[in-house]
């Protein structure tokens, strides 16, 4: 067998790495590197003043609920939450980002799916937690016609800005809009 | 449109056959047509030795489903043939082993026919080869007889067969693969990324039309428009402003082309939610890419330049097209378009028409080159999909073994093999300043030195180097030709099963190519080495 | 070379081919750390792990019990498919359906005598460390990553360096039509997998807004049908992608959808393709590189030669796309990879009483970086985090419980990050005063 271990002695001779004494002591419950990374970001997230967390079990950090209340922009008064679901592949995949609320917006559909490009062809790992919270709230600042996933949304933008801007009103305050009824999210 | 009202649960249409599921992972690669070849294939195995490397390559093209395949051994199934081949067991101890071997192959897959010689019937190499079965392939594992090898180099020129060479021994093996002449390859399978040819530089009247109803009013277009113009629109568009400017030439040098980029990025709107545009990206950045003058791809230029010996190769389908293309290229200075458009950011409408475009293109040049080929003496009986296919993959086109080996090769194998080995260790000597690899020859050669020891007299280092000595005068006093006929020495003849599996991996990958035509082979020796763990490619 | 003598362990006939390369040093063994005599016995009695018994799976049994290993265990989960036929040469049409674990330990041990293959019918995941302790080595044929990452983690954290046997050499191949790769990983010496995670490109992606809106490919439809139709159709309670009914379901969706937008090329071939994220695979590749990786374990258990990994190479790619190319490099270790690079350090003199906020607190007085804010967890429990506010709030209680309290143990091991080390996490291990 290989004598890996004389091979580390080595290496550490060479590194003249410090510390390391006692006793082998059982080792168990290790902490995941998804986990690890996770904490990492979530210790780092800067929220502002507009957006909340809230961790239905705060020792799953992995999966958690962000609130977003815009103070500027068209959908200023509402109050959105998305569901963040970081599997164990993070960060080599992205977190699993979907709206709960009904929400008549051009990049997101009825089904609370985001159209946010780092949320899936332009992530990468080097992206972070607060990248993507940082996206959601320019979605809410900047809703983007041109790519839409919810296309009678992004043609009511694109042709009649007012009439978007008062269909995004009704509908926050629980209206219909478009043969769409939509539940109050006024704070 | 109408409403197509879907059941719930529809009815399974067009599902795959039981045999399309069977296969596949593989047809996934090389499609119907190249399962069509391999199921019209019978492949020859002469196994020897200690005749792991012939099994494990069979095992992988038995899977696949080759038509069919014939082993012939003349070796007893002995103790150790049972602790280095998988398709042996006790009970064939003592018994022929291509029987052994042949009988367990076929258990992969009832879809191949295969036989075992010698046998009753047919007794001897020769009467094999004497007899109907007509063979795609023939493999043979070293170490050979001469006698027997001469055999099969005389079936090969007869028939035109390749013939592949396969020595497995220790940590080492290599093979080498003798095509009966020119080989040329079509569908290629070039990377995705490389095959596309979108002619912005040569662009025709109902391309040019397109661009230019699309970017008349340019300037007026709305965000949503504008940020949807095909790239490729979008560079014919400034290309035509640049021309306008530029005496009618099209950025040229390299400094002109980054100009270009510069103003095609600067068109870009940024008053937009992401403050730019994706389409204005895409096409700055296809600028280098695809601003190239037409030029000939290396592979074709071998096959225009290629002089013929062999008139019934040259009336081929595939030479007479090749003339066909060459002269298409002579005249339009260009390559047929291949019609392929790839992914851009586009309205779904857009990009259909501009695709619709470059299909019926594609199809206007292959009919003219269709057209050329019938007019060809012979030329009549061409497969119309067979100028399709080189059509669309012209540029890829690849001829291998360009310069034979049979009886019209110029320089006799053994002077090449000798200017090889002179060039390999002067690279060698340099090898630690231009921090290449160093050779495999020196493997080759300690390999070639046992191609035709019997099994049963395990070789001897100094053996070895004579006979290296014969192949190569001088090489038997190199340091590594001389640790390479240790290692030789080492194995004693006999195979690891892993290096076995590894090679007859490879050897698999290289005749599945032969018989489908696609991909490219190996041109025409990989030698391996299982101590480093990576493998050089010689033409010997 | 010293010696030419041959010292077989059993079976010397059978065996005799191995025994001339195993037992007898070459001109490259390094004979330091190579002792012909030992070699043969010790690897009878070695244990060896194969993880995934499907295409390279099968390949690494046959090529393990033809190594000279006599005591094989192999981890999978999965059935046998049809498709798994044209490769994976264990298995026959009446084993469809059957466990690949199983069906293919059997096979092995009937055609090789003398060999133990002990299969188990489940996930990697369902064992624990003491499981994967027994194994002297641990060769991989897996198609996902996530499976990689986990044992990968899983080798890297078991190491303990006052402990010889910690070290598990992971031995992983991988392959995609005519190509693949074959790799060696001595855990927190080479690189690891994790270091490696660029050399996996990523699935490419298209935005969700072209599949909503302007589909221009085919792929673009049948991933619309995939991502969007399916759940706003729900036309079955949970998909599953070896069902052909469903297959063809997401197949006429995504059909009905490309004639809308007179888009050629959906099949149901390439449906399936896109749906199931399939690979081409064929039995020659698989050869290749299980036996690649099965010529290092030799290598290794023997020490008959020098085997990628230290110090030099550690990664073999291998193409026969364009004739045959290998390259054999070195992949350096990432210093900040947070498998390896962060190995847990002991966190002596804790004293079980202490309050949550005495462990906090004492990090600012380490030496190797002291840490204001940190925010520390376990496994499975989130102890203190100090961002964000709501997690703040939910975790401030656990300052004041004591360590025991809060079900911490011995030999515990804890996360600690800090904004102001922005690119690190600290791991340590729990050691109680006694």
């Amino acid at each position: 067998m290989l004598k890996i271990w004389s091979m580390k002695k080595e290496q550490q001779k060479d590194e003249n790495s410090a510390e390391g004494n006692g006793a082998a002591a059982p080792k168990k419950k290790k902490v995941t590197a998804a986990q690890l990374r996770a904490q990492k970001d979530l210790s780092e997230l800067s929220l502002g003043t507009t957006m909340s967390t809230e961790f239905p079990d705060p020792d799953n950090i992995l999966s958690f609920v962000l609130y977003v209340e815009p103070d500027e922009g068209m959908y200023k008064g509402g109050r959105f939450s998305f569901t963040f679901n970081i599997t164990p592949s993070f960060p080599h995949e992205p977190p699993k980002v979907q709206c709960r609320e009904k929400i008549y917006h051009p990049n997101i559909d009825l089904e609370g799916k985001v159209c946010l490009n780092i949320l899936r062809e332009d992530w990468k790992p080097v992206l972070d937690l607060n990248a993507v919270i940082v996206g959601l709230q320019f979605l809410f600042l900047e809703p983007n016609a041109s790519d839409p996933l919810n296309k009678e949304a992004a043609e009511d933008l694109r042709n009649n800005r007012e009439g978007f801007k008062r269909n995004v009103k009704i509908a926050m305050g629980g209206g219909s809009v478009r043969g769409e009824s939509y539940k109050r999210v006024l704070i | 449109m109408t409403e197509i009202v879907m059941s719930q649960t529809p009815p399974i249409l067009h599902g795959p056959s039981e045999k399309e599921r069977k296969y596949d992972r593989q047809l996934r690669l090389w499609a119907a047509s190249g399962q069509a070849a391999l199921e019209s294939a019978n492949m020859l195995l002469v196994n020897s030795g200690a005749g792991t490397v012939g099994s494990e390559t069979l095992k992988n093209l038995v899977l696949p489903g080759i038509g069919r395949f014939a082993i012939y051994d003349e070796a007893e199934v002995s103790e150790a043939d049972l602790g280095v081949n998988f398709f042996l067991d006790d009970s064939y101890l003592g018994k022929s082993r291509s029987r052994g071997v042949t009988e367990l192959l076929l258990e992969l897959n009832p879809e191949v026919e295969g036989s075992w010689y010698p046998n009753e019937g047919v007794r001897t190499l020769d009467a094999l080869l004497a007899g109907s079965q007509v063979f795609t392939v023939i493999m043979y594992t070293h170490p050979i007889q001469p006698e027997q090898l001469s055999q099969l180099e005389a079936y090969g020129q007869k028939h035109r067969t390749p013939l592949v060479a396969i020595h497995s021994a220790g940590f080492y093996s290599f093979f080498q693969i003798n095509l009966p002449g020119a080989f040329p390859i079509v569908d290629t399978h070039p990377d995705e990324t490389a095959a596309t040819d979108l002619r912005v530089l040569r662009p025709w009247p109902e391309l040019v039309s397109f661009a230019e109803d699309l970017t008349k009013s340019i300037d007026d277009l709305d965000n949503f428009e504008h940020g949807h113009l095909p790239y490729v629109v979008i560079l014919l568009h400034h290309l035509e402003q640049w021309k306008a400017t530029h005496d009618g030439k099209y950025p040229a040098t390299y400094k002109e082309k980054t100009e270009f980029r510069k103003i095609v990025q600067a068109a870009a709107r940024t008053n937009t939610p992401e403050g730019g545009e994706e389409n204005f990206d895409e096409a700055a950045a296809a600028v280098v890419k695809t601003l190239v003058a037409p030029s000939l791809p290396s592979g074709l230029k071998e096959v225009f330049e290629y002089e013929h010996t062999d008139p019934v190769e040259q009336s081929s389908g595939f030479w007479v097209i090749a003339d066909a293309v060459k002269r298409f290229y002579e005249t339009h200075q260009c390559l047929p378009l291949p019609g392929k458009v790839p992914d851009m950011k586009a309205h779904s409408r857009v990009y259909i028409q501009l695709q619709n475009i470059y299909k019926a293109k594609a199809r206007k040049d292959a009919a003219e080159i269709l057209e050329m080929v019938q007019a060809t003496p012979g030329g009549q009986h061409v497969d119309p999909a067979e100028v399709d296919l080189f059509c669309k993959n012209a540029a890829f086109v690849k001829l291998i073994n360009a310069t034979g080996w049979g009886s019209d090769a110029e320089t006799p194998r053994i002077d090449r093999l000798r200017s090889v080995a002179a060039a390999e260790f002067a690279a060698d000597a340099s090898a630690e300043l231009t921090l290449t690899p160093l050779s495999h020859l020196p493997i080759y050669l300690a390999l070639q030195a046992t191609a035709h020891l019997p099994a049963s007299q395990p070789p001897a280092v100094g053996a070895i180097l004579s006979a290296i000595a014969a192949l190569v005068p001088g090489a038997e006093r190199n340091e590594r030709v001389v640790q390479a006929a240790h290692e030789v020495a080492r194995a004693g003849a006999g195979e690891l099963h892993n290096v076995a599996a590894l090679t007859g991996g490879m050897v698999a990958q290289e005749m599945i190519k032969i018989v489908t035509k696609q991909y490219i082979p190996v041109d025409n020796t990989c030698v391996f080495d299982g101590v480093e763990g990576r493998c050089q490619v010689l033409r010997l | 070379m010293a010696t030419t003598e041959v010292h077989p362990a059993s079976e010397p006939a059978r065996w005799a081919y191995l025994d001339r390369i195993r037992t007898r040093p070459g001109p490259f063994t390094n004979p330091d750390s190579f002792d012909g005599k030992v070699v043969a016995e010790a690897m009878e009695n070695m244990k060896i792990l194969v993880i995934g018994a499907g295409g390279l799976g099968c390949e690494l049994l046959k090529n393990l019990a033809l190594s000279g290993f006599k005591d094989i265990h192999v981890i999978d989960m999965d059935t046998i498919d049809i498709s798994n036929l044209n490769r994976q040469f264990l298995f026959r049409q009446t084993d469809v359906g059957s466990f690949k674990a199983e069906v293919a330990a059997r096979f092995v041990e009937r055609r090789v005598k003398g060999v133990k293959i002990t299969p188990h019918n489940c996930k990697i995941q369902d064992f624990d460390e003491d499981f994967y302790m027994q194994f002297q080595l641990v060769v991989c044929g897996l198609d996902s990553i996530e499976a990689r990452r986990w044992i990968n983690a899983m080798l890297v954290n078991m190491v303990d360096e006052e402990v010889e046997d910690s070290y598990k050499p992971l031995i992983d191949g991988g392959t995609e039509g005519f190509k693949g790769q074959a790799r060696v990983i001595l855990p927190t010496v080479t690189s690891c997998i994790e270091c490696q995670l660029d050399m996996h490109a990523p699935r490419a992606a298209v935005p969700l807004c072209t599949l909503a809106s302007i589909p221009r490919q085919p792929e673009h439809c049948i991933e619309w049908a995939h991502v969007i139709a399916w759940d706003q159709e729900k036309p079955f309670p949970d998909l599953d992608k070896d069902d052909p009914e469903h297959i063809t379901w997401l197949y006429q969706k995504s059909l009905h959808r490309a004639r809308e937008f007179n888009i050629p090329g959906v099949t149901y071939s390439l449906t399936q393709g896109v749906v199931k994220n399939i690979i081409p695979a064929i039995a020659a590749t698989n050869s290749v590189i299980a036996a690649a990786c099965c010529n290092e374990a030799l290598k290794i258990a023997s020490n008959c030669a020098p085997f990628l990994g230290y110090p030099d190479n550690n990664y073999m790619m291998y193409s026969g796309n364009d004739s045959i190319y290998t390259y054999t490099f070195r992949h350096e270790r990432k210093d900040d990879c947070p498998v390896c690079g962060t190995l847990a350090r002991p966190l002596p003199d804790i004293d079980q009483a202490w309050t949550l906020r005495d462990l906090v607190d004492s990090f600012a007085a380490r030496p190797e970086a002291q840490l204001k804010k940190p925010s520390v967890r376990a496994e499975g429990k989130t102890l203190y985090m100090q961002s964000p506010p709501s997690l703040e709030a939910q975790t401030r209680p656990n300052l004041d419980k004591t360590l025991v309290e809060l079900g911490l143990v011995d030999g515990q091991e804890i996360g600690v990050t800090d904004p102001a080390f922005a690119t690190v996490v600290f791991k340590y291990r729990l050691k109680f005063k006694s």
